[in-house]
């Protein structure tokens, strides 16, 4: 469960002050799929980083599973996925998904072992060996996801994971993350600029505002799981889409 | 399939090799037939049979003064080349030791080598010591420039991953930013070894009773141009070997760059 109050996030002084994040209230409860969504600026990415402790909020309070963001890092509880895979180029990706247990001094073999099954999870069995540069963009991807979760993470956070990928790609590993998140009972928080994939993936979407980044409103999700990409023709699927539309909308009215 | 990468292997490498190898012999038989035809005077332009002659007469002597120029160019290329990158190490690491240094490093590095050679023969002594204190100084800039930029170039997305995995400064030295600058530091070794060799030789010309740079003065004092054109193709390819040496290198620790075509 990760529990937010009062967060605010202030970069820069003077001339220069943005109000990235202003009195964030949110609550995540342990083992869902939470959404941010919201026009550029309005402070996702700022709130995702605070929460993997790569940010200080200059006020408030962030708790995950009653700790701070630095002790679950410290902990190596924190996984995190970002747009670009950053995988280490030369190095394969066994050894790109080892990273992390490395890092932490878990030795070569159970490393190895543990890198090989997130190779199945994810899918890219026979890439082993493979280097980044040998690899399709979602290919890198999933190593990258691999990688965040090597660590048996707490939290699992996504800032636009999939916003660099063609529909095809996307869909697909879309479905991969609602099955990791269904098997691993995951908290998992999804940076996202697409509504549809909001719907399609989260218990909950929040819905944020820029200029001082705020949550407008936070909308709950009961479309069953687990999910598919059936689930798009579930009734309930354009209702939600559109309520989250017209709320996303507003947002770009005030920016 | 083994048979198949190693039969490729060697014909990617004939494919490389025969187009210079073929222009070189080539050269060699205008240059020989030329210098016949036209009676050109020996001091001139030597025949490569001149020349070659003179190779194998003076071979024990040649061989002696190689491998002297070797060993000062290797030696001042390793000693040049580990200062630097430990400078350059300290440049990317603090914005003191850049601000403060740097400028003085770009400076002392546009003396030219013909007027430094003389002060460090004075400091280092008119042995080998003081060819190699040239040559260091020569391969220092370079290493020094490219491993503070290679140092710096690390992506900052790979930064954050590694903050997520609350690595040590230690590990993110060892294991991203060293490996990432790898392709620069090869940039600076690629440059070390022309500036090698000429460190080495240019030191000798100052003062020396041995070596490659030693031979071309004597026998320019005397003359012997065979000689003298002997000694200048033999530290060539030196150089030559140096490079290839380098550029293998490069392929076993930096096959994942860009730079390094794994198709070739
Ligand atoms: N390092 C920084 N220094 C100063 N201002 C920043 C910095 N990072 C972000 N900002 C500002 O803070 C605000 C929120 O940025 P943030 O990156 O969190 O938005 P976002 O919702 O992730 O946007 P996007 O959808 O474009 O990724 C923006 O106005 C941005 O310009
Ligand atoms: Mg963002």
């Amino acid at each position: 469960m990760v529990e937010v109050s009062n967060l605010s996030l202030v970069y820069g002084r003077g001339e220069r002050r943005v109000q990235a994040l202003d009195a964030i209230d949110l609550t995540i409860p342990g083992g869902s799929l939470v959404s941010l969504i919201g026009p550029s600026g309005c402070g996702k990415s700022t709130l995702l980083r605070v929460l993997g402790d790569l940010l200080e909020p200059t006020s408030g309070k962030v708790e995950i599973n009653g700790r701070t963001p630095r002790a679950v890092r410290l902990e190596r509880k924190t996984g995190f996925v970002f747009q670009e895979p950053a995988l280490l180029e030369w190095r394969n990706i066994l050894h790109n998904i080892a990273l992390p247990l490395e890092l932490r001094g878990v030795d070569r073999a159970e490393r190895e072992a543990k890198a090989q099954d997130l190779i199945r999870l994810v899918g890219l069995e026979g890439f082993e060996a493979a280097h980044p540069r040998q690899l399709s963009g979602g290919m890198r991807q999933r190593a990258a996801i691999a990688r965040a979760l090597s660590t048996s993470p707490d939290i699992l956070l996504l800032d636009e994971p999939f916003g660099a990928l063609d529909q095809i790609t996307r869909d697909r590993l879309n479905m991969e993350l609602a099955r990791i998140h269904e098997v691993t009972g995951l908290t998992v928080v999804l940076v996202t600029h697409s509504i549809r994939e909001a719907v399609l993936l989260s218990d909950r979407i929040v819905v944020m505002t820029p200029r001082p980044g705020r949550i407008s409103r936070v909308v709950d999700n009961d479309l069953p799981r687990p999910r598919s990409l059936d689930s798009r023709t579930h009734p309930a699927f354009e209702a939600l889409v559109r309520l989250g539309n017209s709320e996303l909308e507003k947002g770009y009215a005030n920016g | 399939m083994a048979d198949l990468a190693a039969n490729t292997l060697s014909r990617r490498a004939f494919d490389q090799a025969w187009p210079p190898a073929a222009l070189l012999i080539g050269l060699l038989v205008v240059w020989e037939l030329a210098c016949r035809a036209l009676e050109i005077a020996p001091y001139i332009l030597p025949a490569p049979s001149a020349i070659w002659l003179a190779v194998t007469t003076n071979s024990a002597a040649l061989a002696f003064h190689t491998g002297i120029t070797m060993f000062e160019a290797v030696t001042g290329f390793v000693i040049g080349s580990a200062l630097g990158a430990v400078l350059g190490t300290g440049f990317a690491y603090s914005r003191f030791l850049e601000r403060g240094f740097l400028p003085f490093i770009i400076a002392a590095n546009t003396i030219p080598v013909v007027a430094i050679a003389p002060i460090i023969i004075i400091w280092f002594g008119h042995g080998m010591a003081s060819k190699v204190a040239v040559t260091a100084f020569l391969s220092f800039f370079p290493l020094a420039l490219n491993m503070m930029k290679g140092l710096q170039s690390y992506d900052r997305v790979v930064m954050d991953v590694f903050h997520i995995a609350a690595a040590t400064p230690w590990q993110r030295f060892w294991k991203m930013r060293l490996p990432g600058a790898l392709p620069y530091v090869f940039v600076g070794l690629k440059l070390n070894v022309t500036f090698s060799v000429i460190g080495a030789i240019v030191a000798e010309f100052v003062q020396a009773d041995r070596g490659l740079g030693f031979v071309v003065m004597t026998a320019y004092r005397s003359m012997a141009m065979p000689r003298l054109w002997a000694a200048m193709l033999i530290s060539a390819l030196m150089g030559i070997l140096f490079f290839l040496v380098i550029a293998a290198l490069e392929r076993l620790f930096v096959r994942w760059h860009a730079s390094v075509d794994e198709t070739r």
